[in-house]
Parts: C-alpha cells; sequence; structure tokens
C-alpha cells in the first residue's frame, strides 16, 4: 500500500515541523483554557457548571478540525507551492494513494489534537470539581469519524486551493461550521431531536450533550452516526482524488 | 529509448503541441532544443506521464522513466538519505536492495558526506544532486531532464556531464532540455529542435550547422526557429 508509505513520511516529516505542532497544541487547548477562565468566573454552581459542560462539547467538536489543519494545509497546497508536488507525482503511484496517504497523515494529527482537547478537559473538570462523563462512545462513534470527515475537507480544500495562503483562509473558515452549529445547538437543543442525529457535526454534538447530562445513548443511533459521517468522509476523499486528476490543480495554472 | 509520434497538446485555443514526433535512442543524450513557449515542458510532461496528451502516443523501454522537470521539489525536513528512501519505496523497494541501493547513489553522486543531513538550508548543486539521486534510485532506463544546470555553478555542472556521460556509456537513454546552446552542444549526441510545439530539425550539432549553411549552433537554432515562427505567425 503505497499510502502507508507516504502517510509515514509525511507524518514523520509533520512531527519534526515544531513550530506547528505547538500552534496546533494551543489551538487544541484553547477550549479547556476558555472553560478554565470562565470556570474561575462563574465557580461550581449549578448554572455556571452546566454552561462549563455545553462549552466542552462545542469546543470537542471544533478540536477535530483543528490539529490537522496545518498539516492539511501543507500537504496538497504547499506541495504544489514549493513545487515538489509534480516531482511526487511523477512516481508510478495512483493519486488516490497519493489522497489516501496525506488523509491519514492529517487524520493521525487531528486525532492527537482532539485528544490533547479531551485531556485538558479532563483536568478543568477535575480542578472544577465537575464530574467527569463517560466519554468512550462518544469518542469512537462520534468524534474519530468526525476526525476523518474534517480531515477529508481539510484535504479537500488544500488540494483545490492554489496556494498556502488561500487554503489557510479557507481552512480557517471551515473551522467555524463545527464552533457556529455547536453553539447554535446549544441555545437550540431541540434541533438534534428526530432525524438531525444522523447528520454530521448535530449528531457529534447530540452524542457529547447525552453522554455529559448523563443520558443514555443509543447503539443504533452512535452506529448509523458513525457509518454515515465516515461515508461521507469517503465520498470527499474520492471528490480529492479527482481534482487532484486536473491539470490546473497540479500545475496551478 | 523513447519514441514520440504524432504527439498532440491543446490548452483551450492554444496548440502547445503539434503531431511532434522523434526518437531518442539508448546510449545518447538527445538534447530538446527550443524557444520558450516551443513546447519542451509540455512535450517532457506527457513523455513523463504526468500530463495527457490529446493524441499520439510516447513509447518507452526498460523499467520506467526518471524524470527532473522544473524544480527540485526536496523535502526539506527530511535528510538526503530519507528523501531517496522515500521515492525508494514508492517505487515499490524495501529492506536492504533499497538501502544497497541509496549507497550507491549517494555515492555516485558525492552526496555520503550530506547524506544525514537534512536538505533545508542546501546548496543550490545539494539540492539538483538530491533531486537527481531520487530519480535515479530505481535505476530507471530512461531520462528526462528539463535546464538541469539552471542555478549550478561550474564545478557542480562539469561534475553533472561528467555522471550523465557515465550513463549514457552505462548505455542510458537521456532526453536533454536546455536554453543554453553550448551546453547542449558539448553534452548531447543528438539535438532535436522544437519551435512552435513541432519539430523543426533533428540531428548532431554539425549537421544542423550545415543543413542550416551556419558556422556556429546559435545561428543555424536562430534560422532553423526564426523560419518556423514566421511561417506559423502568418
Amino acid at each position: 500500500m503505497q499510502s502507508l508509505i507516504i502517510a509515514r513520511k509525511e507524518i514523520l516529516d509533520h512531527a519534526r515541523d515544531v513550530r506547528s505542532l505547538v500552534s496546533s497544541a494551543f489551538y487544541a487547548l484553547m477550549g479547556p483554557l476558555v472553560v478554565l477562565m470562565v470556570s474561575m468566573g462563574t465557580g461550581k454552581a449549578d448554572k455556571g457548571g452546566n454552561v462549563l459542560l455545553a462549552m466542552m462539547s462545542v469546543f470537542a467538536l471544533v478540536a477535530t478540525f483543528v490539529g490537522g489543519m496545518n498539516v492539511a494545509m501543507d500537504s496538497i497546497a504547499g506541495e504544489r507551492e514549493r513545487r515538489s508536488l509534480l516531482p511526487l507525482l511523477l512516481n508510478p503511484i495512483e493519486r488516490v494513494e497519493v489522497i489516501l496517504g496525506k488523509w491519514l497523515a492529517i487524520s493521525f494529527f487531528a486525532l492527537c489534537g482532539s485528544l490533547v482537547n479531551l485531556a485538558g478537559f479532563r483536568v478543568v473538570l477535575a480542578a472544577a470539581r465537575l464530574p467527569v462523563p463517560d466519554l468512550l462512545v462518544p469518542v469512537t462513534c462520534g468524534l474519530i469519524p468526525l476526525v476523518l470527515l474534517a480531515s477529508a475537507l481539510e484535504l479537500l480544500i488544500s488540494t483545490f486551493c492554489r496556494n498556502v495562503k488561500e487554503a489557510h483562509t479557507y481552512l480557517s473558515l471551515l473551522v467555524f461550521a463545527p464552533m457556529g452549529l455547536g453553539m447554535f445547538l446549544v441555545f437550540f437543543p431541540r434541533m438534534t431531536q428526530g432525524l438531525w442525529f444522523v447528520w454530521p457535526i448535530v449528531g457529534q454534538q447530540s452524542m457529547l450533550q447525552h453522554s455529559i447530562d448523563g443520558r443514555g445513548i443509543a447503539p443504533l443511533e452512535a452506529t448509523l452516526l458513525a457509518l454515515i459521517t465516515v461515508a461521507s468522509a469517503s465520498v470527499v476523499l474520492v471528490g480529492a482524488s479527482r481534482l487532484l486528476h486536473r491539470d490546473e490543480i497540479v500545475y496551478g495554472s | 529509448m523513447i519514441e514520440v509520434q504524432n504527439l498532440h497538446k491543446q490548452y483551450g485555443r492554444i496548440e502547445a503541441v503539434k503531431s511532434l514526433s522523434f526518437r531518442a535512442p539508448d546510449g545518447a543524450i538527445t538534447g530538446l532544443l527550443g524557444p520558450n513557449g516551443a513546447g519542451k515542458t509540455t512535450t517532457l510532461r506527457m513523455i513523463a506521464g504526468v500530463l495527457k496528451p490529446d493524441s499520439g502516443s510516447v513509447q518507452a523501454d526498460g523499467p520506467g522513466i526518471g524524470a527532473l522537470l522544473d524544480h527540485t521539489g526536496l523535502y526539506q525536513r527530511l535528510t538526503t538519505r530519507e528523501n531517496l528512501e522515500y521515492f525508494g519505496e514508492l517505487h515499490g523497494m524495501s529492506g536492504e536492495h533499497l538501502s544497497g541501493r541509496v549507497q550507491q547513489v549517494l555515492a555516485a553522486l558525492g552526496l555520503e558526506a550530506v547524506a544525514e543531513r537534512r536538505t533545508a538550508g542546501f546548496s543550490q548543486g545539494e539540492r539538483m544532486k538530491t533531486a537527481l539521486g531520487r530519480i535515479l534510485i530505481n535505476a530507471p532506463r530512461n531520462l528526462l531532464l528539463d535546464e538541469p544546470t539552471n542555478g549550478l555553478d561550474v564545478p557542480t555542472i562539469r561534475s553533472l556531464r561528467a555522471l550523465l556521460r557515465r550513463l549514457r556509456d552505462e548505455g542510458q537513454c537521456i532526453l536533454y532540455s536546455s536554453h543554453v546552446l553550448e551546453e547542449v552542444r558539448v553534452l548531447c549526441d543528438r539535438i532535436v529542435v522544437v519551435a512552435s510545439g513541432r519539430v523543426v530539425a533533428e540531428g548532431t550539432a554539425e549537421e544542423l550547422c550545415r543543413v542550416t549553411a551556419s558556422d556556429s549552433l546559435e545561428d543555424a537554432f536562430v534560422k532553423l526557429t526564426s523560419l518556423e515562427e514566421l511561417q506559423c505567425s502568418r
């Protein structure tokens, strides 16, 4: 599998970019830091505690998009800008393998970002003396599939954009999707009822909120959401792979 | 051996390459010479397989084509050795076969001293040699080189020339594109002159001078390409 060779190289390459890793870690810890500051302001009163927990679900969604952002930006848009994309494609590899390899690497860093975020929340909740919710199901059936979808979307944007600057603009806008939608759902929780739970982001938000509130999660709903989110990621990857077949994408003109 | 037959490529209304045909034999360095916009880079990209021709065919024997087009494009956070290993793995090489071949290429290009150094901050010569090493890793039978001496100093150009002559003597087919006429005259065994997307002349430097009644390759080149461009503009 050449995609695994590409993924391993990308992980090694970006793991050496310490500045990028530090900035991604700060981004991932932004949520816990904000919640920590709010907790210091509100104390651990019931109302304050609820606000903290509701914010946690939104920031957990955002974290799935931020960990791999720098890697995604560098992946295709960066390679084209540094003119290393053409030498790569001159090797006997299918374009879909290039996309899969880079997606795996972005997903790896995105997952790390998400785990750093959750670890940060665990520390903050413990410090605020709030109960730490059991997030095993929301993470495995919700956040990990969302990491895969977020990474695929970021790679699609990186493939489409001509340079790193343009990719940075659009990737920053993409982060507003989970942020905006998550905040909306915190204030309008009714939107998570009915069949909305199968929609990526909406479903994850609903699942996280259920866990935080101590309500149960239906196994069928969790499985369906995971499958739909991963299927969406696959569709996006097919789109990115098709884009990479276009001359204007490869040569940037 | 590389054989190109009736290659055609159009970008919108612009015909970049028009029914272009030529043959680059084994054991020879074939120069691809042409003015800016003649279609050299488009032709090389089509031969390398990263650009689909609208029509025509490219045939190349042996284990594939190694191509150094446009730019070196190294990975700056990887060492020289890692850059070579990565491309070797993408060619399906692994284990001792790969590490042995990497060592062989490093020695052939004189890169052993910088083998464990990351390529960020490399000189232009070191970058070019590393990029060349990457395309030599799977010992391809055919080599495509687009302006490989751009930005190189004289000693590096000389060592590159010596390497290419050695590869030619080992029987490889080398297609060498350059704007520098003197470079082509000194290095290439045969020259294919391209203008306005088609081949206007083929032969050794002496043959091209004789056909155009010119004293130098520069005069021959100007006569051949200006005539073609004049005909195309009519």
